[in-house]
């Protein structure tokens, strides 16, 4: 290389991001709805939530829809609901990125006359007045019944679940995340209700991720010589958790109860490996999210919050439930 | 090192400094490894399980994921550059190391996906090193942009080894070779590999040349810019390795598994004492580094302290870290010159 290739060249990246809406031309009577998601393609979940989404929009004639994402950036979030507003959509949805920040952005659209319903996981208390519903899962009663599942699985024969005793671990998800905190607050208070005899020894967060869940289990097997049962915050980590008890050949000695049943989760029931879990669909969610504006916009009285039901899953009652594409 | 020796020279503190320096920079040189000692008998003390045999295996197959990184990493950090983009370059090959087992079997589905990690380390290369462009603007726009490839590769869904127990691709993550985990087999070969690369052959001094001075290597006659290319190459293909190790430990893959790991690979390479200048570092000092990070969030999880004690003390040993290793070469551990 000649010397006088020294010559270093700086550069900046900028980074836009450009939210294409398509204009809907008002054909008889549609209503026109706008949802702005947390961040779509970071997960399973959120991807599968889209697709039903836009496949329900798409199946309802009377129907348009603006589908925006932020990328789980909360000021892009803010962007996009003012956006909203501007086009004067009939009713806007939002997968909160962040439950605090959303709130003036939120008032906005509520002085503007627009309803708003929050999907999947709700806005902070303050910001209840301006929506017009709330619709997605019960993450207490998730933690609830997965409590429930852990006394179940440490009941010995006949005995009575409420009876039950055991030392168990929980592993719970990214730390501030409301899932994660409302799951983790359902689950400890419910199993102290529900069997008081079963004792939480640590918890540790897994940031709902395999890999890491799984050297958190592995630390936890060094630590504790009798682990009853293992209390995921989904089953993402909780198929991590059992990958460190089985390279352990500790896996029979415990029970592995999740939430948010996976498609891995799945399979490890169908081998008997995995104890039980909480069934919730993206299209459930996705359609309720849906059907809840729509009711908001047809004038009808909906409740404030309303959860679509994600049932207990276990072993027993599996075949009742398609295989989740996640 | 010319680095060493440059600072301070000829100022009228030299005496001074002389009789402070020797206690200082035994300190300096082994201050990582007294303060890791330090750790290890406080959790020795508070927990009974952590000297155990089984534990210190676990720790340091666990760190073999990040420490097969760091190897790499620290080749492009002693040519005076930075890789930031493994942490997602990590989640696409192990995306892709996956999915792509179904599909073709685990043998062809490691070699497509090290063909591929070495075209995206082959970019950054390009842009280093031919095109001389910052590597620290390059690497960290090549993560979200490596990021952004991943999410339209896997289309946001997670990728799965449906038959996990009778492929072969398991003996990377789960299997033993002699009695010793593999991770760990491929970790400390790897390490031992490119040390020598690094110590004992042409390349390795190149390396450590243009790293030190980039303008005198140059008028030696050494091509700077294929050597800074290279350096890439072998990071992304420590990449792939631990990409092999990740996939078959979990058997799955989300998107963003190895979102945070440029930072913790970056900290295992600065704890080894590799300056971030480029021209000085050592690969076998890298590992215990990695080590190091390894075993304080082991033993801090061993005692039962909640992640944000984790997240501080780490944070605190790497400023240590960092902190010693300019002070070792200034002679003093505050200066009133940057």
């Amino acid at each position: 290389m000649t010397p006088k290739m020294k010559t270093w060249i700086a550069g900046t990246t900028a980074m836009a991001g450009i939210a294409l809406a398509g204009g809907a031309l008002a054909q008889d009577d549609p209503v026109t709805i706008g949802i702005t998601q947390n961040n779509v393609g970071v997960d399973s979940y959120q991807t599968t939530y889209e697709q039903a989404f836009v496949d329900a929009a798409a199946a309802n004639p009377n129907v348009e829809t603006v589908v925006l994402d932020a990328g789980g950036d909360v000021a892009r979030q803010i962007a996009q609901i003012q956006d909203l507003i501007q086009q004067r959509v009939d009713a806007i949805i939002i997968w909160p990125t962040n439950g605090n920040a959303v709130v003036p952005a939120v008032r906005q659209a509520h002085q503007a006359g627009i309803p708003v319903v929050i999907t999947n996981s709700n806005i902070a208390e303050e910001g209840m007045d301006f929506i017009a519903a709330f619709s997605g899962p019960d993450n207490i009663t998730q933690g609830a019944y997965s409590a429930e599942l852990m006394c179940e699985a440490l009941a010995e024969e006949g005995q009575d679940p409420a009876e039950a005793s055991g030392q168990i671990v929980q592993i719970s998800g990214q730390p501030g995340y409301t899932t994660a905190i409302e799951r983790q607050k359902g689950f400890e208070d419910r199993l102290a209700e529900a069997c008081p005899g079963v004792e939480i020894m640590e918890t540790q967060p897994g940031d709902w991720n395999r890999e890491k869940s799984q050297r958190v289990m592995e630390a936890f097997l060094t630590k504790y010589d009798t682990i009853d049962g293992v209390y995921s915050g989904d089953d993402n980590m909780g198929v991590g958790a059992l990958n460190a008890a089985k390279a352990a050949g500790r896996a029979d000695e415990m029970a592995f109860i999740g939430a948010t049943n996976f498609a891995v989760g799945y399979e490890a029931m169908e081998r008997g490996e995995y104890y039980g879990s909480i069934y919730q669909s993206p299209v459930d969610d996705a359609e309720a999210a849906l059907q809840t504006a729509l009711d908001v916009l047809a004038g009808e009285d909906v409740p404030k919050l309303n959860y679509f039901e994600t049932p207990k899953i276990t072993q027993e009652n599996m075949t009742e439930f398609s295989k989740p594409v996640f | 090192m010319v680095a060493e020796t440059k600072p301070e020279a000829g100022r009228p503190a030299r005496i001074r400094r002389r009789t402070g320096s020797n206690a200082m920079s035994v300190f300096a040189k082994q201050g990582i490894l007294i303060a890791f000692a330090l750790f290890i008998v406080g959790f020795a003390i508070f927990s009974d399980r952590f000297l155990s045999a089984e534990n210190l295996m676990t720790v340091i197959r666990q760190s073999a994921i990040i420490g097969v990184m760091a190897i790499g990493v620290t080749v492009v950090v002693i040519g005076g550059n930075l890789d930031l983009s493994v942490g997602s370059m990590l989640s696409f090959s192990t995306v892709l190391v996956v999915d792509l087992h179904d599909q073709m079997g685990p043998g062809l589905a490691i070699l497509v996906m090290l063909a591929a990690t070495l075209c995206l380390g082959a970019v950054n290369g390009l842009l280093v090193g031919y095109a001389r462009l910052n590597s620290l603007i390059v690497t960290l726009g090549m993560l979200s942009a490596i990021q952004g490839l991943v999410l339209i590769y896997s289309g946001g869904q997670n990728v799965d080894i449906v038959n996990q127990e009778s492929t072969w691709f398991a003996i990377f993550g789960r299997g033993y070779v002699f009695g010793i985990a593999t991770p760990i087999v491929i970790f400390l070969v790897f390490a031992l590999l490119v040390h020598v690369l690094m110590s004992s052959t042409a390349f390795g001094r190149r390396v450590y040349a243009v790293g030190g001075n980039p303008t005198a290597a140059v008028f030696s006659g050494i091509r700077r810019s294929r050597v800074v290319f290279t350096t890439y190459l072998i990071s992304a293909f420590a990449t792939g390795c631990a990409a092999v190790i990740l996939g078959s430990r979990v058997m799955g893959s989300q998107n963003n598994v190895g979102q945070g790991y440029e930072l913790l690979v970056l900290a295992g390479v600065i704890l080894g004492g590799t300056s971030l200048l480029g021209g000085s570092g050592n690969v076998l000092k890298t590992v215990v580094g990695v080590l190091i990070l390894g075993f304080i969030q082991n033993g801090l999880l061993l005692m039962g302290f909640a992640y944000y004690v984790q997240w501080l003390v780490t944070w605190i040993v790497i400023i240590l870290a960092v902190w010693l290793d300019v002070a070792a070469k200034r002679g003093r551990l505050f200066s009133p010159i940057a």
